[in-house]
């Protein structure tokens, strides 16, 4: 009865997770060529050597500051929210607009804002040419910062209902124990919201790194972050580049799960794990 | 009578108090900071959406003028124009089909992995959370061959995979569901002769709707967000909403008409999330109910 009812979403999240991972390795070693006899190599990996080692390096710096920036005021938002009054509610109200937002919407109004012809140039009576290469530019400035909006908020939601369920009575007891405000954060908020963060972290930081809308409409034609290369090889009509594209594919997905382990090893440390 | 003093509230006491309880002194330093980190936080969140609001009503906004130097609906028309309606139409069933798909599945497994029953408990809940933990791109690059091959239509491959990516969030928003959910009202409805459709449909339904809706808002905002998949598996062929936006984005001089469009894409799910805290104040029996056994949910307990 139970296996019945836990079978179809397994049976569709595995076709997805595990087909989707076996058959864009198979894809990568050869193994699926459009036309042809299957010869497994590792030729898919070594032809864009180059492209593939700038794509992660970049992809790695894109996902690290972006995650950074939004855990730091996704949880600055959270201490907000959770203090109350009207601030908070303003705050609350404000980051949880931003939830419902695709990504590629929070792009093209990036996009609309911060473009050499955008509002923010007008705003401060800019001309087009002295406005920083925000879009486009050689530091992903704008891509960066669509990300950071859009995840900050999540961030701020899932450590907000965290803190709102736990924190006030620690804090309460600290406060009347004589801890300070500054102590109070450093050794019962913060410490309370470390699993909420991690968690976010993970999420953020994968989706960011496996994301092409965004860097492919604000960022720069070369060097590609990786989802962006995998795009472009995709839909190109070079016999050979269905499998390089799958090559670039299982490397974001190594990465991912790297990512993924090393993020729990540490939820396991923090002291409020289960 | 005992006062309820709400936490955060300030409470301010008399002031022969004051000058020896220094937690309880007015802290006027902090007082400003704590105004002017909610500001800045206020325009960091809602800074980004004001160009959507200004270029939707702009016929015209020549370059250093900071306010639309003309007024006007011309974004509107080149939307009507560019087929912003189907496309609309195509994102909400795309929306509203992933979340029929995607909550009942999500909500049953939950059910299962929350009563115990399910061997390899760990694995199950695992396997159910990775698609959170694959770039889409790399589920659909794999998959397309598959799909190709069984001759799957590209419509129902884009809704497998989108099911498969809002799974994690249905299956965890029920989780969390079912944690405070009080098995014993539906024994009693049994004993007191109710019929299994019965329970399912007056008693178990009811119960959870609440997170059944938060459950169905997530799996919509999957379908209704998605760009990766319908572009890939879809190969252009079904034109969404976001299709249409990042069209007119990857270009130049369309500015009014992506700031219409990109509204019409916020819009939706605003009205939806709205909705859904109305729904919550609705229904209030349901919480009632499940108020006293929610101190079970691992998430009470530190």
């Amino acid at each position: 009865m139970s296996v019945a009812l836990v079978a179809p979403s397994v049976a569709i999240a595995a076709f997805v997770v595990i087909g989707g991972i076996g058959m864009s390795f198979v894809q990568s070693v050869g193994l699926l060529p459009l036309v042809g006899e299957p010869r497994f190599s590792f030729d898919a990996y070594l032809a864009n050597s180059d492209e593939l080692l700038l794509g992660l390096g970049l992809s790695l710096a894109i996902a690290t500051a972006s995650t950074a920036f939004s855990c730091v005021i996704g949880l600055t938002a959270a201490v907000v929210i959770t203090q109350g009054r009207t601030t908070g509610r303003i705050v609350a109200a404000l980051s949880a607009l931003t939830i419902p937002v695709p990504h590629l919407i929070g792009a093209a109004t990036i996009g609309l804002l911060l473009s050499d012809a955008g509002v923010l140039p007008r705003l401060f009576g800019f001309a087009g040419t002295d406005w920083p290469d925000f879009v486009g530019g050689a530091w992903w400035v704008a891509v960066v910062l669509e990300y950071t909006w859009k995840e900050s908020a999540f961030v701020a939601l899932v450590v907000a209902s965290v803190l709102a369920s736990r924190v006030a009575r620690y804090d309460e007891t600290a406060a009347l124990l004589g801890a300070s405000r500054a102590r109070r954060l450093r050794h019962v908020v913060i410490p309370l919201a470390t699993p909420a963060v991690i968690v976010s972290a993970i999420i953020i930081f994968v989706y960011t790194f496996g994301s092409y809308e965004v860097a492919w409409l604000l960022g720069r034609p070369y060097p590609e972050p990786l989802p962006v290369l995998a795009f472009r090889l995709f839909d190109s009509i070079s016999l050979t580049s269905r499998p390089e594209a799958a090559a670039v594919a299982v490397v974001t997905t190594a990465v991912s799960l790297l990512v993924v382990a090393g993020g729990m090893a540490l939820l396991r440390r923090t002291p409020l794990w289960r | 009578m005992v006062m309820m003093i709400p936490y955060g509230e300030r409470v301010t006491p008399d002031d022969r108090t004051v000058s020896s309880r220094p937690l309880m002194r007015p802290r006027p330093a902090s007082r400003t900071l704590r105004i002017v980190i909610a500001s800045l936080l206020a325009v960091w969140f809602a800074l980004p959406l004001v160009p959507l609001a200004l270029w939707s009503i702009a016929n015209r906004w020549s370059a250093p003028a900071v306010l639309p130097t003309e007024w006007g609906f011309d974004g509107v028309a080149s939307a009507l124009a560019a087929g912003g309606v189907p496309a609309f139409g195509r994102s909400l069933v795309l929306g509203l089909v992933v979340a029929a798909i995607a909550t009942p599945l999500g909500a049953m497994a939950a059910r299962a992995l929350s009563r115990g029953a399910v061997p390899f408990p760990r694995l199950v809940s695992g396997m159910l959370l990775a698609p959170l933990a694959l770039p889409a791109f790399v589920a659909v690059m794999g998959l397309t061959v598959v799909l190709l091959r069984a001759r799957v239509p590209g419509l129902v491959g884009v809704v497998i995979l989108l099911v498969a990516a809002a799974l994690p969030y249905t299956v965890y928003t029920m989780r969390v569901a079912y944690a405070a959910h009080d098995l014993a009202y539906e024994e009693e409805a049994r004993t007191l002769g109710a019929s299994r459709s019965h329970v399912l449909w007056r008693v178990h339904l009811p119960l959870v709707a609440p997170g059944l809706a938060r459950a169905a808002f997530l799996a919509f905002l999957v379908g209704w967000s998605d760009y990766v998949v319908t572009v890939l598996v879809g190969g252009g062929t079904i034109v969404t909403l976001p299709l249409l936006v990042g069209s007119f984005a990857a270009g130049v001089g369309n500015d009014a008409v992506v700031a219409v469009l990109s509204l019409s894409a916020i819009v939706p799910p605003l009205l939806l999330l709205l909705g859904l805290g109305r729904f919550g104040r609705r229904y209030p029996t349901a919480r009632y109910f499940t108020g006293p056994t929610a101190s079970r949910s691992p998430k009470g307990a530190p």
